[in-house]
C-alpha cells in the first residue's frame, strides 16, 4: 500500500485480537453498551508505560498466538494477562515499555496466567471512533477496526505520540504494578438481592466458584455449587451493567462483562466491585473466584483509590528516564 | 447496581402504565440536570442512574433522587420527546403461515392484526437499537420457537409472546418472523443511533414492495 502513515501491520493472524480502548458509556439508553477493555486496570498500565493516556485506544489479545509489525519507530509494553511474547526474537516482560523500529516484530505467543493482554503502543491506535470510541463492538460488528477481530494483512494507522521521543525502559514501580493472585472479590448486594434472602446471600458468598469454561466479552458463567432458591427468574427486562451477578433457573451465577446488553431479565442479586472485576477477567477457565460481601461506601474509595494511583504512575513512569 | 449506579425498582411485571410510570421518573431526574448524573436506561418496571461515583457519593446521589421523585406532581403527562413512526413491512416472512396455523387466523387477518394497531415502546436493549413494542393483539400471542434461529437478518419483524420488534442487526433470534422492513432501526454513524426511544409510538404499515430489499436478504 502506497501510503506513508505509520502503520501497524497484523502478520500473523491472532485467533482473537481487538482494538479497545476505555468504552463508549454514554448511549446504554440506545441499547448499546459501554463494552471497552475487559481489564481496564490492565489497559490503563500498557498505555501510561508508552506516554499515552490511559484510555487509549491499544491491542486487546483474548487467545495465544500472532504476529505484528512496525512501520515506524516508536515504543510499545504489553500488560494485563501474562504472556510469553518476544520482540524481534527476544524475550518481554510485562509491564515495561520497550523500543521498537521501524520492521520490528512482536510475537504473542502462550498465556501464562490471565485472559486478555494488551499491547500500547506509543501514540495509540488511530482507528475511526465511533460513538466516541474506538473500542470494537464485536456483536454489533461496530468500532474498533471495522467492528471485526483484527486479521493478517490489516494496517491499522498509528497516532501521534504525544511526546518526541520514544517512551522506552519505563517499568511499573516494584510493588506498584497490577496483581491479580487474589482470588477474593468484593460484591455489594444487587437489585434483586432480597429475592434471594439472607441464605441466598450466603451461598453466593460461603464458598468459592470456577470459571466456566463458557466465558467470555459478554459474561463469565460460574461453576460450583448452584444456589438453592425459589426465585422467578424471568423477571421484566431491567437495565444491568459489567460486574452484575445474574442468577439463572439453575442457580448457577453468570458475571456479566464489557459486552453484556444493557437490559436483562434474570435476577441480579450482586454486583462486583469496579476494581475487583479485573481479578474475575484475568481467571482462566478452571481457576476460582471468592465473592467477598462489602459495601457500596467502601467500594467507592477503592474506586477512587484506584484512579489516584493511575495518575500518580503516570507521573512515577513520566519522571524516568 | 453496583459502585457506578443506582437502579429504582417500581415492580416486577410487564405493565404498560407502570413502564410510562418508569419513563416518567426517568424524564424528571433527567430534568433535574444533576451534573454528577451521566445516563439513565429505563427497563419495563425499573430505571437505572448511572453517576460519577469518583465525584459523587452512592448516599449523595440517592438522596438527590429520592428528593426530585418526592416532588412528585399528580398526573404524569406523556413524555413530550415521544414521537411517531410508520415503518413500512412487507409481510412475507418465514414463519407468516405457521402463526396464522397456530393462532387459527388466516394470514390476512395475522397481517391486519399486526399493522392496525400503535404499539408503544416500553424498552430498548438486548442488542443497541432493538425496540421491546407493546402490546400485540392477545390473538396473535404465542411463546418463543422451540429453536431459536442461529441468523435472523437486520430488518427482520418478530413477534412473541405480547411483544413485536424489528432486528437492528443480524442476530441469533428465536422470535416468528412475519416479514422485513427496509427501515434503519440502528445507525452507529447517525444521532441518536437508535431510531426507536421509549415512549414512542410504532405503527407497521403493510407494503407490498419495501424498495431496496429482495425478500430473504
Amino acid at each position: 500500500m502506497a501510503t506513508g502513515r505509520p502503520m501497524l501491520e497484523i502478520v500473523v493472524p491472532p485467533p482473537y485480537l481487538t482494538l479497545q480502548d476505555r468504552g463508549r458509556p454514554g448511549f446504554r439508553n440506545q441499547g448499546v453498551p459501554a463494552s471497552g477493555a475487559m481489564d481496564p486496570w490492565a489497559l490503563s498500565m500498557a498505555n501510561v508505560l508508552v506516554g499515552n493516556a490511559p484510555g487509549a485506544a491499544a491491542l486487546e489479545w483474548g487467545l495465544a498466538g500472532g504476529t505484528i509489525r512496525w512501520t515506524r519507530a516508536g515504543c510499545c509494553a504489553l500488560a494485563g494477562a501474562h504472556v510469553d511474547a518476544t520482540l524481534d526474537d527476544t524475550p518481554v516482560q510485562m509491564h515495561r515499555s520497550y523500543r521498537v523500529r521501524a520492521g520490528s516484530t512482536l510475537t504473542v505467543g502462550r498465556f501464562v496466567t490471565g485472559r486478555f493482554a494488551y499491547v500500547a503502543v506509543d501514540g495509540g491506535i488511530d482507528a475511526p471512533p465511533v460513538l466516541g470510541s474506538r473500542a470494537t463492538y464485536l456483536p454489533g460488528r461496530f468500532g474498533g477496526w471495522h467492528g471485526r477481530l483484527l486479521r493478517a494483512g490489516d494496517r491499522l494507522p498509528l497516532g501521534l505520540p504525544q511526546s518526541r521521543a520514544p517512551v522506552t525502559d519505563r517499568a511499573i514501580p516494584a510493588g506498584l504494578e497490577p496483581r491479580y493472585d487474589s482470588t477474593s472479590c468484593r460484591v455489594v448486594p444487587g437489585p434483586h438481592a432480597t429475592l434471594f434472602g439472607p441464605s441466598g446471600w450466603d451461598q453466593l458468598t460461603a464458598a468459592p466458584f470456577r470459571i466456566d469454561a463458557v466465558s467470555d466479552r459478554m459474561g463469565y458463567r460460574l461453576a460450583g455449587r448452584a444456589l438453592e432458591h425459589q426465585v422467578d427468574t424471568t423477571l421484566p427486562s431491567a437495565p444491568v451493567c459489567p460486574g452484575a451477578v445474574q442468577v439463572p433457573a439453575g442457580g448457577l451465577p453468570i458475571v456479566l462483562m464489557a459486552d453484556a446488553p444493557t437490559v436483562g431479565g434474570y435476577p441480579v442479586i450482586a454486583v462486583v466491585a469496579s476494581v475487583d472485576l479485573p481479578l474475575i477477567v484475568q481467571r482462566q477457565p478452571g481457576q476460582e473466584i471468592q465473592l467477598a460481601p462489602s459495601t457500596v461506601p467502601e467500594l467507592q474509595r477503592a474506586l477512587r483509590a484506584r484512579a489516584v494511583a493511575v495518575h500518580t504512575l503516570m507521573h512515577l513512569v513520566r519522571a524516568q528516564s | 447496581m453496583g459502585d457506578t449506579a443506582v437502579t429504582i425498582r417500581v415492580g416486577d411485571r410487564v405493565d404498560a402504565g407502570l413502564a410510562r410510570h418508569v419513563r416518567a421518573l426517568a424524564e424528571r431526574i433527567r430534568d433535574a440536570r444533576v451534573p454528577a448524573i451521566q445516563e439513565i436506561v429505563v427497563g419495563y418496571a425499573a430505571l437505572t442512574v448511572w453517576y460519577d461515583a469518583l465525584h459523587a457519593d452512592y448516599a449523595q446521589v440517592a438522596d438527590t433522587i429520592e428528593s426530585i421523585l418526592a416532588d412528585a406532581p399528580g398526573d404524569e403527562a406523556p413524555p413530550r420527546h415521544a414521537r411517531e413512526h410508520q415503518i413500512p413491512v412487507r409481510y412475507d416472512g418465514p414463519d407468516l403461515r405457521e402463526v396464522a396455523e397456530r393462532t387459527g387466523l388466516t394470514i390476512a387477518e395475522v397481517i391486519a392484526r399486526h399493522s392496525e394497531r400503535w404499539y408503544e415502546v416500553y424498552l430498548i436493549g438486548f442488542v443497541p437499537g432493538w425496540a421491546y413494542l407493546g402490546d400485540l393483539d392477545p390473538a396473535l400471542v404465542l411463546p418463543r420457537r422451540d429453536a431459536p434461529r442461529t441468523r435472523v437478518p437486520a430488518g427482520s419483524v418478530g413477534i412473541a409472546g405480547a411483544q413485536t420488534g424489528v432486528y437492528p442487526l443480524t442476530t441469533p433470534g428465536g422470535w416468528h418472523l412475519l416479514g422485513h422492513t427496509s427501515a434503519v432501526l440502528f445507525d452507529p454513524g447517525a444521532d441518536p443511533p437508535a431510531l426507536l426511544a421509549p415512549g414512542d409510538r410504532v405503527r407497521f404499515v403493510p407494503v407490498r414492495d419495501d424498495g431496496d430489499r429482495p425478500p430473504d436478504a
